[in-house]
């Protein structure tokens, strides 16, 4: 079972049995994708049973017949099969093509337990592990996922270098709980915790801003992963029971081989730059109703000619514009990974050595990462009976002035509201020395001086840092009881330190209004994940027909999570950070723990090793339910190999179909079942205050029944592979915070009620179109689409709001309600009469609706990856393309800007008195009143609220977009086989390039037209629920750079 | 066929083997679940050791502090007592357009962070007790601020375990009100030597003083007396002499009710966050205190930051007048409040998140003697006396050296506040005891409302029931309801949207008790303006 499975055999037929005299053709099989040598590649001239194995260097040497005209079969276990023909030739080098859809390959699934491909019957996908360490995402390995998977949506959280990211496949399913798939290393689920490293620092909730923290997986090296599979239904994650309900992401960490030593050097270095930054208008500067003022930091001024006037810190300047300020402020990222790993052993033990070290240089000035991993891997075969498998990881990240986003005194928002005229070295006279010398913040105008200040303090004077340290690992004993029977032990720990800091010097506007000195908070947050099991393994042929294979074991797991934090509002000696000058140090505590205990079963019985019939069923305590505590998560599934019962028209070389349905949990929190007083410091000697939400003694997991359908076709002898998935999910029991009548003394209560659908379909594509000796093009699709439904939510409450917030968003709303979709956004629009036209107020400007009501959804109707490579020679090169179609954005950075006359789109109708929006008044008359952009833009739509918060209909975009996501062109260099280096291949990448397809506005704006996204719908202020709304996110980056891997 | 056999019997024996294992590890733990999942940084179950705990609470959360401040008062009652006014340009308040969001913060927290204190308390300690009483004497004071921006509010049945909650009509609320404050100090008279919680700690607002809570509870209930004058004179009289024969706030700053505040809590003083530039001295404040030459000004506001001197703005100009007429109305030629509740580097003091919270004046309750009086009420003095004891408490209470009396003789009038609008002076009446009944009328209540200040929530509600005060038209509305700013005005708010999502019925059931539309202009049952 263990052993990967080698299906060599090639049915053959003579072309001629001449003999000739017989000639050694020699030569080193290698991958195509990486240069890596090959051992164990299967090589055999076609047409006979001559044939012989590549050693551990890949190398080989063969008597051929007759080498003129003989021609080679090499084939090995993931790699497409490839027949080369000698043509004469003593030196022949191939070069193998992964395949990553074959279907006897392998396949980790739950718990790290490997199957054979053919006998699933669930969908899964691999990842080509050799696409994630060649073009690398600067911030989490996760975004590079982009494209790669089939109906994976993910979202790159705003923090800069490893900031937490968002993955949801299949749709997202729960309002309260995650969505993100479960990320599960060597068979046990990571603690992928996006907790904050202070409490400063916290996950979007709302517009107004936030910090996004590292999650779990940012701290995944992609150099050490062996293998990556997706399994995205519920059957094949049934095994995780109440973690399984959003999918699970398998990693395999690599291995010590048994030959001999090989040292894998990778080295890459990448520029990232900002991709999309907001368009701005370059004719009008600082100042209002067209006239030069410098006391507000808004672009309606005068018409930029270079006229001369002095500037809010006095000085005199050519009133002319700064195109590129806000590009100039931002500066060029930096990203060098260098890994080296080491490999080899004997039959009776192997190693795997690793080290790993990243350094990135965000975009924003003095945002950087250092990474260090040591990775250990010691494998033991001790006597025929025992083997042992030992890890360890360590990691120690340290990430320096974490960005702040989001609409509050924050660096990128701070930035994007610099006027028009302001030049970057001016703004970079951001402090001067008070009286005692302190350093205090110079004059700026902002549109908004109580919140936004100049963004050279910010990012010289405050900082946010994260320091970790996490060590995982596992030892694990397998004992064969006899050739078919075996159990395994594992013990695996996963434990983060993070300790946060926040600084912020005397003077910055918002986060030290409320104390003299500056702010400053320190943190520790402890994450602790054990896990034990004991699995025992089977597999016995019960007839000619039957064999049974069965796994059953328990599991024991235990997770904690404490967080200590002190801060301080006030330092006594001013801007010298340590709490032991705390002028009102303040300590918090909080700790969560649960611990869920399970026993499972599993079998798999396959019939003439074509029809294949599976199930199994978990049964699992938890410490977060109430007593008996436990639950079953049943999954069960059939599939056949219809290929290999029947017979088909040549054109099918492979066919199969399977079905499965399955429950599992998602998640459930701690600490809900009874109610607690919190205790506050403050006057007197503090007080009690009872928590806000009622206890729900009845909690319940929300509960995931998916039904899957799958067919696996393979056409024109394996060169078109298709893989069509159709699922249907119902999540029901979610927990909920339903509102309640404030008067019994709470805000809410917790709740387990109504039931959201999903439903589905998956297309994976694969192709070789051209296949030669010389140039081979292959293809990959990815095509997904999901569609959700709210059938049902709590009685009487029928909407909630995403992002736990209590709704009312400032420029859109991420609701969930009843009839709707996960995600629907609501906003206030633009009023319209029955007849549908829009409605102006009397000075002909808009007039926008009382409530917030239906916009769009943000999720994408349909997503799309594109992979196109090719191979010619000793060049490789890889494109992917990848999009989506539909779903809505809200820029709620356009909404900010266009108030402030910074927006490109305020550029209009500034000089023309003549802008009329032809919109109706009350009654129905139409208005033919002149309005000038500033009163549009910064007035006009909902005097109520302003603009700064306004319509969000104004700035909603269709979220559609293609882009080029990745480009990588590779050369194997060739390395004289005497030489030390094995084999060496150098790579340019580059991430990012550049859009195809941009979606635009919603709203045609009378005079104003359509305007295309100006933002890039990947990006997210958070990686939580709340999405679909940007607000001064940190742009994403487009990176270039170079990648070199030799082998030794 | 037999080696089969023995091939799965083995096995078999081998999975029971380790399920029953997997089982006893299981079944043998789950005695820890319920201690894993308990939060054991928070309190599970309140008992005698928590209630001083619960009741400072209460105390701290029903004036309301920091962001609920803001929310709940500067955004409405603080305006529309003019007081301030607004100086950002993204808030409609200030045009009387009732933002739902932000006035839930003057309901919510009395219902979450007050009522389950004090009905803990109740609860838990006998009727005859300090702590039961004190506790209903704050009981009144907190909902009597709710029912006063509402009118009907759930109050007889708060607490209960129901999906509704009833609203009961205003006057049956102060109907409780008036018997809890005479329950309370019919009680406490008997225990003047006690100290609720037998800590003084705790109480931070008297520091465990028996007789000052009597003297608050008296105080409160003449308050209240005078706010039912105009829909039941004889009630308010009855209330009115009995509180102040039983002893009302007579000495300040001894007697004021002010609430402590801390830097490290999230219970900062209130008005401090006006730290966030968007309220500024209201052209009102300027008028009266610049013309009567007031020596509280400084207390009150700073100098603007451009003009070195104190400037006011018209409440309800628009976003385009804020931000235009050459930036005369932007923040920094207008006064930011005093320096109290201001940071140092401003001109303010280093912990003014701490400065204490102002709940209930001295001078109040003397110019509430005062109108009794007026009014030909028992009130231990003529008017004229009341009102100039009035002045001379203020003057105590922010420790103003100025000679009291000089002021109360003063013949100064308000003055105009030099605006864009041309803005006339807000009144012309002089400081010194006018003649008719009529001036004296409104020098009381503009005196009163001087020496409230910042307390906006009463200062609102007296406007509304006296309409004494001559406070200018605000220059804009954007409430359709208010079409004429000069005979319109504010009169409540109308019921929340949360509680007509969450407790329709029960809102649907109110609305009869309002004896009007449920908007912004039915007055109150005591309003009778």
């Amino acid at each position: 079972m263990k052993k990967r499975l080698l299906k060599l055999v090639m049915l053959l037929w003579l072309t001629g049995a001449a003999a000739y005299a017989q000639t050694v053709v020699s030569g080193k099989v290698i991958s195509a994708a990486d240069g890596a040598p090959i051992p164990g590649v299967s090589i055999l001239v076609k047409g006979t049973s001559t044939g012989t194995s590549s050693d551990a260097e890949g190398k080989y040497s063969l008597n051929v017949p007759d080498a003129g005209s003989n021609v080679l079969v090499v084939s090995f276990i993931g790699f497409t099969t490839q027949e080369v023909a000698i043509g004469g030739k003593t030196l022949l080098d191939i070069s193998l093509e992964e395949d990553i859809t074959q279907l006897n390959e392998v396949v980790v699934t739950a718990l790290g337990i490997e199957r054979s491909a053919k006998t699933l019957v669930y969908a899964t996908q691999s990842v080509k592990t050799s696409s994630l360490t060649e073009v690398r995402d600067a911030n989490n390995v996760l975004n590079s996922l982009q494209g790669k998977v089939v109906n994976a949506q993910i979202n790159q959280g705003s923090g800069g270098p490893g900031s937490g990211a968002r993955i949801v496949l299949r749709g997202n399913r729960s309002i309260q709980g995650s969505n993100n798939a479960l990320i599960v290393v060597d068979g046990v689920p990571i603690n992928n915790n996006s907790g904050p490293p202070s409490s400063n620092s916290t996950n979007a909730t709302n517009d107004f801003g936030s910090v996004q923290s590292s999650d779990g997986a940012s701290s995944i090296n992609p150099d050490d992963i062996e293998s990556m599979t997706i399994l995205r239904g519920a059957s094949a994650a049934a095994l995780y029971g109440s973690q399984a309900g959003n999918g699970v992401i398998v990693i395999t960490t690599k291995k010590g081989t048994k030959e001999n030593v090989s040292v894998t050097i990778n080295s890459g270095i990448q520029t990232d730059t900002p991709f999309q930054l907001p368009d701005v208008q370059n004719q009008y500067g600082q100042g209002s109703g067209g006239q030069i003022n410098t006391a507000t930091g808004a672009s309606w001024g005068a018409k930029m000619d270079g006229q001369s006037f002095t500037t809010v810190m006095g000085d005199t300047r050519s009133y002319s514009p700064q195109k590129n300020n806000i590009r100039d402020f931002f500066r060029t990222g930096v990203t060098l990974n260098n890994s080296v790993g080491v490999s080899g052993g004997s039959a009776k033990m192997q190693t795997y050595l690793s080290y790993t070290n990243n350094k990135t240089q965000g975009i924003i000035p003095h945002n950087d990462l250092t990474r260090h991993t040591i990775n250990l891997r010691i494998s033991n075969q001790i006597s025929e009976k025992l083997s042992t498998d030992a890890k360890v990881t360590y990691i120690n990240q340290v990430i320096e002035n974490r960005p702040r986003t989001g609409e509050e005194n924050a660096p990128v928002i701070d930035v994007y509201q610099m006027p028009r005229s302001m030049s970057n070295a001016d703004a970079k006279n951001y402090q001067a020395p008070n009286s005692l010398g302190v350093q205090q913040p110079t004059a700026w105008p902002s549109t908004l001086s109580s919140i936004y200040q100049n963004p050279y303090w910010m990012v010289n004077n405050t900082s946010i840092n994260e320091h970790r340290d996490r060590i995982m690992g596992f030892i694990s004993a397998k004992y064969k009881f006899t050739s078919w029977l075996n159990v395994t032990g594992r013990a695996n720990l996963d434990k983060t330190t993070d300790l946060g800091d926040v600084r912020y010097q005397d003077g910055t506007i918002l986060w030290t209004n409320s104390g003299n000195g500056g702010y400053f908070g320190k943190s520790t947050t402890t994450a602790t994940q054990q896990w034990y099991d004991l699995i025992l393994e089977g597999e016995n042929k019960l007839s000619n027909d039957f064999k049974l294979s069965y796994h059953v074991g328990g599991i024991w797991q235990d997770t904690r999570i404490d967080f200590d934090n002190g801060t301080t509002q006030g330092l006594q000696i001013p801007n010298v950070f340590s709490t032991n000058f705390a002028a009102n140090p303040t300590l918090t505590s909080a700790s969560t723990g649960q611990r869920t205990q399970s026993i499972f079963g599993q079998f798999s019985l396959a019939f003439k090793e074509g029809i294949f019939l599976e199930g199994s069923l978990r049964t699992e305590w938890d410490s977060r339910l109430p007593s008996p505590y436990y639950l079953k998560y049943p999954s069960v599934g059939l599939s056949g190999v219809i290929s290999d019962l029947v017979t088909l028209p040549n054109a099918i070389s492979f066919l199969k179909a399977n079905i499965n349905y399955a429950e599992v949990g998602n998640g459930g929190l701690p600490q809900l079942r009874t109610p607690v007083w919190n205790f506050s410091q403050g006057a007197g000697n503090g007080n009690l205050a009872r928590s806000t939400t009622e206890a729900i003694p009845a909690l319940s997991p929300e509960i995931v029944k998916s039904l899957e359908f799958g067919v696996d076709a393979k056409f024109l002898g394996d060169r078109v592979g298709i893989t069509a998935t159709y699922y249907e999910s119902k999540t029901t029991h979610q927990l909920l915070k339903v509102s309640v009548p404030i008067a019994i003394g709470y805000i809410d209560q917790y709740i387990n009620a109504g039931q959201i659908d999903n439903h589905g379909l998956e297309i994976v594509l694969n192709g070789t179109p051209i296949k030669s000796e010389k140039f081979t093009w292959d293809v990959g699709l990815n095509f997904g689409m999901n569609r959700n439904k709210i059938v049902s939510l709590a009685p009487n409450s029928p909407i909630f709001y995403l992002g736990g917030n209590a709704g009312n968003g400032r420029t859109a709303t991420p609701v969930v309600q009843v009839g709707g979709r996960y995600g629907d956004l609501i906003s206030k629009k633009w009023k319209q009469d029955s007849e549908g036209r829009h409605i102006v107020d009397a000075n002909g400007l808009p007039v926008g609706t009382d409530d917030q009501t239906y916009l769009g959804n943000f999720n994408p109707k349909a997503l799309l990856g594109l992979t196109n490579s090719f191979t010619f020679g000793r060049f490789s090169a890889r494109v992917l393309i990848d999009g989506r179609v539909g779903g809505v954005i809200l820029d709620g950075t356009e909404m900010n800007l266009a108030f402030s006359g910074i927006s490109k789109v305020t550029e209009k109708h500034r000089d023309d008195n003549s802008w009329t929006l032809g919109g109706v008044n009350e009654s129905g008359t139409v208005v033919e009143k002149t309005i000038t952009p500033q009163q549009f833009w910064s007035a006009g739509s909902n005097s109520t609220s302003g603009q700064r918060y306004g319509v969000g209909e104004f700035f909603a975009y269709n979220a559609t977009n293609f882009r080029v996501r990745e480009l990588s062109v590779g050369y194997s260099i060739p390395v004289p086989s005497v030489f030390f280096i094995k084999s060496a291949r150098i790579s340019f990448i580059a991430r990012n390039l550049f859009w195809l397809y941009r979606g635009s506005s919603l709203l045609d704006i009378p005079g104003i037209g359509k305007r295309k996204l100006q933002i890039d719908p990947d990006m997210a202020l958070g990686n939580g629920n709340y999405q679909g709304v940007q607000y001064a996110t940190l742009p994403s980056t487009r990176s270039l750079g170079f990648n070199v891997k030799l082998t030794f | 066929m037999n080696d089969m056999r023995k091939n799965i019997k083995t096995p078999l024996k081998l999975v029971t083997a380790v399920m029953l294992a997997g089982l006893v590890l299981v079944m043998s733990c789950t005695n820890e679940f319920e201690s894993l999942n308990t939060n054991h940084n928070a309190i599970a179950k309140v008992s005698t050791a928590e209630l001083p705990f619960l009741f400072t609470k209460a105390l701290s959360a029903a004036p309301n502090s920091q962001w609920n401040y803001q929310v709940a008062q500067n955004l409405f009652a603080d305006q529309y007592a003019q007081y301030f006014a607004c100086e950002a340009t993204y808030f409609g308040s200030d045009r009387l357009v009732i933002n739902q969001n932000w006035v839930g913060a003057q309901f919510n927290p009395m219902y979450t962070d007050v009522a389950p204190q004090l009905q803990s308390i109740f609860a838990s300690t006998d009727e005859n007790s300090v702590e039961w009483q004190v506790a209903s004497i704050w009981w009144v004071y907190t909902f009597h601020r709710v029912t006063d921006y509402w009118g009907p509010i759930p109050y007889f049945k708060i607490g209960i375990k129901d999906t509704s909650v009833p609203y009961d009509s205003q006057d049956k609320i102060y109907e409780d009100f008036f018997l809890r404050l005479t329950n309370a100090v019919n009680v406490l008279k008997t225990k003047t030597d006690q100290t609720a919680f037998t800590n003084p700690v705790y109480d931070i607002v008297y520091g465990g003083d028996v007789n000052k809570w009597i003297r608050f509870a008296n105080s409160l209930r003449l308050r209240l007396a005078l706010r039912i004058s105009n829909v039941d004179p004889a009630r308010a009289k009855t209330e009115a002499e009995a509180a102040v024969a039983g002893g009302v706030m007579a000495t300040s700053p001894a007697d004021d009710a002010l609430v402590q505040r801390s830097q490290k809590g999230s219970d900062g003083n209130g008005l401090a966050i006006m730290e966030w530039n968007e309220f500024r001295m209201s052209a009102s404040m300027e008028s009266v205190l610049k013309g009567y030459d007031d020596p509280r000004m400084p207390e009150y506001f700073l100098p603007s930051v451009k003009t070195g001197d104190y400037e006011g703005l018209r409440n309800g100009l628009t976003s385009a007048q804020l931000t235009d007429e050459g930036g005369l109305n932007s923040t920094d030629y207008n006064s930011h409040h005093g320096p109290r509740w201001s940071p140092s580097d401003i001109g303010g003091t280093s912990d003014y998140l701490a400065t204490s919270q102002n709940v209930m004046c001295t001078a109040e309750s003397y110019f509430l003697r005062a109108e009794g009086a007026l009014k030909g009420w028992a009130m231990g003095g003529t008017a004229k006396n009341l009102y100039e004891a009035g002045i001379k408490n203020s003057f105590l209470q922010w420790g103003i050296a100025a000679d009291a009396g000089a002021y109360a003789a003063s013949t100064n009038v308000p003055v105009a506040p030099n605006d864009f609008l041309n803005s006339p002076p807000m009144t012309n009446i002089p400081v010194a005891f006018g003649a008719t009944q009529t001036i004296q009328e409104e020098q009381i209540a503009t005196q009163k409302w001087i020496a409230m200040f910042p307390e906006g929530v009463e200062a609102w509600a007296d406007y509304r029931r006296s309409h004494k005060l001559k406070l200018y038209p605000v220059v804009n509305s954007d409430n359709p309801l208010i079409t004429n700013t000069s005979t319109q005005w504010l009169r409540r708010m109308p019921f929340l949207l949360s509680e007509q999502q969450t407790n329709k019925a029960a809102v649907e059931a109110a609305i009869p008790l309002l004896k009007g539309p449920d908007n912004t202009q039915t007055p109150l049952w005591w309003d009778k303006n």
